[in-house]
Formats: C-alpha cells, structure tokens, sequence
C-alpha cells in the first residue's frame, strides 16, 4: 500500500527558485555570446538572433519555474534590446516593430512555462491516480486473499470442534484424536499467516527494527532448524556450513525469520521425499557471506525469478496455494534491511535456489583478549 | 495436613487464556488462584502465597516488568511469564527483572507444563540448598563435583570457560537464562554486552557435546533471549 507520507504534495507556495534564476542568467548570457559572432561575422538577421533567445526562454521555461522563464524572457529582451538592437548599446528603440517582437517573446514564455507546469501537475495526479489504483488492487488482493487463507484453516478448526463438541460418543478414538490434530495443526498455520501479515507491515510501514549482533551462523541455523522439524514431513534435511564460516552482523531473529520461510516455502513447494539443503559460504571475495536453501523439487516457472518476492506473488495454482504470497517479500524487505541482497534461480540439474547475502563491511570483533583462554584443551 | 496441592496464580487479562490455564492446571492437581490485573495480582501474591506466579506481561493496569521487580522485592517464588511474539526485548528485561521462565503466546500444554515443572523443581532444590551434581540427559552426564563430562560414557574435555558455561546451564537446567545473566555468571559483570563471545562459546560447546552445531538437541536457543538446557 502507498504510504502518503512518501509523495508530500507540492505546496503551491515554493521558494524562489534561485537555481532557476541562475540558469536564466546563464542561458541569456550563452545565447548573447553565440549570437554575437553569428549576428556580426555571419550576418544573421535580427529575428534569427531572437529565435536563439526563444530556445532559451524555451528551455527555461519547460525546466524551471514559471517565475525563471518570466526572468528569462526579460533578460531577453533587455539583452537583444541592448546589443542587437539599433541603436546599440541603449534602451531607445528606433524601429515600433521590435516592441511586438519584445511583447511575443514574453508572452511566449510565460505561455510555455504555464504549459509546462499544467503538464507537470497533470503527470503528477495521474501518477497519484495510478498509485491509488494500485494501492486499491493492493488492499483487494490482500483482503480477499486473507480473508480466504484464514477461513480455510478457521472453517477446519470450527468443523473438527463441533464434530468433538455434538458427536463425541459416536467418533472412535482414532476420529477423535485426528479431528484433535486437525484443530491444532490449523490453529499452527493460522498463526503463521497471522505472523506473516504483521510481519509485512513491519517490514512494509518501515518499522522493522534491527539489533545486529556478531554470531556464527551455525546457531541461527539451528535454532531455525529446532522449530522446523515436526514440520519438514518425510523431506530430508542437510546442512552444509564450513566450521570456519567468519562470524556475521546479523540480528539472529529476523535472520531466522529469512530461513523459516525459505524452508517453508521449499516445504511448500516439495514432495515429501524431497531433499533441502541449507549451505553458507564466503563470497564476493570475502565481503559478504551467501546462504543458500536448495531443494529438488521441481523449481520455479521461468521468468518469475524476480517476481517470486513480490507481495501476494503465488507460483502454485490457486488449489495448491499455501500462504498468502508475504514470505519471500518478508525475505526481501528483512535481507534488504541487513544491506544484503536477495534471490532466486533453479539449478541445472533441476530444483530451486534461493540465496541471500549478509555483506561483510566490518571484520569481527576479536576473540583474543582477557576473556579467551590461551591454551584450548581441544587443540591438543 | 493442609492442602498440599501447589498453588498457582494466574494473573492474566483475557478470559480465553485464564480458562486455558485454569482448567490446565487444574487437570494436573494444582490449585489455581486468578487474577485479571497487576495490583490485584500483587495483592493476591502476599495474602495467598502461591507456590509459582503465571503472569502476563501486557496487562491492562501495569507493566509486567513492573509487577516482577515488585514481587521480587520481598519473594523467590518462580515466576513465568506470557507474552506475544515479536517482544523478545520485553521479555529479556522480565527475565534480567527476575522472571524465570517466559512463553510466547500461542503456547501449548506440554511447554506450559514443562516450564511449571522445571520451575517448581528448581524451586525446591533452591529450598534443599543443594542442587544435584550429576546431570543427564541424552547420552550426556555432567559430574560437577569431579568436573567430568561424558557423552554415551566417552569423557568429552573442556576448556574452563566451556566447563563453566556448561556448569551454570546445567545448574538451570531446563530454564532459559539470558545472553546477560549467562555472560554475567562466565564471565563476570563487565562483559554483559559481549554477546559474541557467549555465541562462539556455546557453538564450540555444542559442537563438542552435540556433534553438529546446526541441529541442536540439548543446547538449544531461545531466540533473541538466550539458551536453555534441556533437561529430558
């Protein structure tokens, strides 16, 4: 949704536009110096001289303030009234003609930059219109998509604890308890959408807060990992992280919340006897670590590489969707906020890639001081 | 004989999740005292004398930070705390106040029971006065007093501080304990800040103990607030 407070709207009282005056000043005078030499060496007529000081009048006015191209327009005619002008070198006109020619080039400029800025502002609403359209489609998709990813669980739930509550002497052990795994396990995915949603505002209204701190990747892993388990089904996990993997500047639960949903959109999108891997390594020559989640599943559909982490994006079909299409935009916006960079490709011998950076701009902080043992035991 | 059942206190707000602790705790022989606001709870807290304190950190009337340092002004009793996910920092400061354990609002059962037991265990050790020096779990015993660890019988060797921050933990065992009060015990007052070198270490730790850093079963982090040692 567009945020109001990124597209202020212009005050209709601006500040003299002292930049805009400069450049009037510099267009005359540019136009002055070429027409000099081309007036007298070459022998061009008034008129054409003018229409030099026109194009500048016209620059002005299609770039800066209607007040500039007024300048512009006066500067002009005083500059073209002086050197061009017989008699030279004075304000007195001999020729009544030349006042028309005076009166054209002022209105001329104050028409065009009158034009100009009627465009501007036109672009502008219709750039506002378009944003509200968007912020629109935005809010529709977002509530209807919600709305239908949080009632398929609420309707599984309710349905299971009426069945409990009306038919309990009826249902044998076995229904009884799966109607019981049923209630929990949607109440568990209802609570992911939920954390997903306030999780995008977050990351979305700007509010994310990070609280980077030096640790080894190792144990964001694990703590990701320790959480997953129940949920990774039959699919096989493996980790390949170097023991010598530097220390990185992270904050541990944001990072955590990266790979949640990188594992979990692998889930999503992978049989259960799929294999994911999880591995690290220093990359760029050493000025950011990479963090790979793969899998052998059957990739993502080309040219969505991009899309893929774009709000409410859903590669499955409708039927087989899982969320709401915030996970990986979650991803972005947190990998972002680590100056990191996030992304997605399928790998040649088939499955997906997805890989984000931690950037290395500072080296660790040193484990060598009065809190270090000098000797490990576990070198000998 | 009076009562023996231990008694638990309840303050928390929202009816749904009072009756999920009530008819909980109630379903395990404890007796179950509520209260739906902090000076309430307090209150409650000094006339009744619970055996453990279940409190809310967003409660309508007063910070439950609040409500722990004022508890812990004149009691030991374990307290555990609730609160929403996304408050990882409200609920260290609870813990640093002298909270013992938290939950993160959804819970189930097993963890709001496993968090009880653990509490009101290390509650009665801190009575006895002397805590168990061998602890086991997993293929893993630490003898403290002859300062051994073995992993399925194989002696595992530790640094000192390895062995101390394996110590604290195992004198906690099962309860979280803060990145500042784990550095604080290692390493003494002055490092409470330097989170890095508690992270390394327990990599270090975990690598020794569990094989693999990335799939910790006994060591496991609690994220954003600490590390806790399973206890099963």
């Amino acid at each position: 949704m567009s945020d109001p407070r990124a597209h202020p709207p212009r005050s209709p009282l601006r500040r003299p536009d002292i930049a805009g005056y400069l450049w009037a000043v510099g267009v005359v005078a540019a136009a002055t110096t070429l027409a000099w030499p081309l007036y007298h060496a070459v022998g061009f007529h008034g008129e054409n001289v003018l229409m030099l000081y026109l194009v500048g009048v016209l620059w002005i006015a299609t770039h800066h303030s209607r007040s500039a191209a007024v300048l512009t327009s006066v500067l002009s005619v005083v500059a073209y009234d002086l050197i061009f002008v017989k008699p030279f070198y004075t304000f007195a006109v001999s020729d009544q003609q030349y006042l028309i020619t005076f009166g054209v080039m002022l209105a001329t400029g104050l028409v065009i930059s009158a034009l100009t800025h009627r465009v501007r502002e036109h672009s502008e609403e219709a750039r506002q219109a378009w944003e509200r359209v968007e912020a629109e489609f935005l809010r529709n998709t977002l509530l209807s998509g919600v709305s239908h990813d949080l009632r398929t669980p609420l309707s599984a739930i309710t349905g299971a604890a009426s069945t409990l509550i009306e038919n309990r002497d009826h249902l044998s052990d076995a229904a009884q308890s799966e109607m019981l795994d049923t209630i929990y396990g949607e109440s568990e995915r209802m609570e992911r959408l939920i954390n997903n949603l306030l999780d995008m505002t977050r990351v979305e209204s700007g509010g994310l807060q990070v609280k980077k701190e030096w640790q080894p990747l190792q144990e964001v892993v694990g703590s990701v990992l320790h959480r997953l388990e129940r949920r990774l089904g039959g699919r096989k996990l493996k980790t390949d992280l170097p023991p010598d993997l530097p220390l990185v500047q992270i904050d541990s639960v944001l990072i955590g919340q990266v790979l949640m949903n990188l594992l979990d959109n692998a889930i999503a999108y992978t049989p259960p006897t799929s294999t994911i891997q999880i591995r690290a390594r220093q990359a760029g020559d050493g000025r950011e670590v990479a963090i790979d989640v793969i899998d052998d599943g059957p990739g993502i559909p080309a040219g969505t590489e991009t899309r893929v982490f774009q709000k409410f994006f859903r590669a499955a079909q409708p039927e087989k969707r899982q969320g709401i299409g915030l996970g990986l935009a979650i991803c972005r916006g947190i990998v972002e906020a680590h100056g990191g960079t996030i992304g997605a490709g399928n790998r040649p011998e088939g499955g997906a890639v997805f890989r984000f950076t931690i950037p290395m701009t500072q080296s660790p902080p040193p484990m060598i001081d009065a809190m270090t043992e000098r000797e490990p035991a576990w070198q000998t | 004989m009076a009562d023996l059942k231990p008694t638990v206190l309840v303050i928390e707000d929202e009816p749904p999740l009072q009756r999920f602790l009530r008819v909980t705790l109630e379903a395990q022989s404890f007796k179950v005292i509520e209260a739906t606001s902090g000076e309430n709870g307090l209150r409650h807290a000094a006339t009744a004398q619970p055996d453990l304190v279940v409190l809310d950190l967003g409660l309508p009337d007063m910070d439950g930070v609040e409500v722990t340092r004022r508890l812990r002004e004149w009691t030991a009793i374990p307290i555990i705390i609730v609160s929403a996910r996304g408050k990882e920092q409200d609920k260290v400061v609870a813990l640093d106040a002298g909270a013992d354990d938290y939950l993160t609002k959804p819970f189930g059962v097993g963890e709001l029971l496993a968090r009880v037991r653990v509490a009101l265990r290390h509650l009665a050790a801190a009575n006895r006065d002397t805590g168990d020096p061998i602890f086991e779990a997993r293929g893993l015993r630490v003898d403290l007093s002859r300062r051994e660890v073995t992993i399925d019988g194989n002696a595992v060797h530790l640094t000192p501080n390895e062995f101390k921050l394996l110590t604290v933990l195992v004198k906690n065992a099962g309860k979280v304990l803060t990145h500042r009060q784990l550095l604080k015990e290692v390493w003494g007052p002055g490092s409470a800040e330097e989170t890095h070198y508690l992270r390394v270490y327990m990599n270090q730790l975990r690598q020794k103990l569990e094989g693999d850093a990335t799939r910790p079963q006994l060591l496991l982090t609690e994220p954003g607030v600490g590390y806790r040692l399973l206890d099963q």
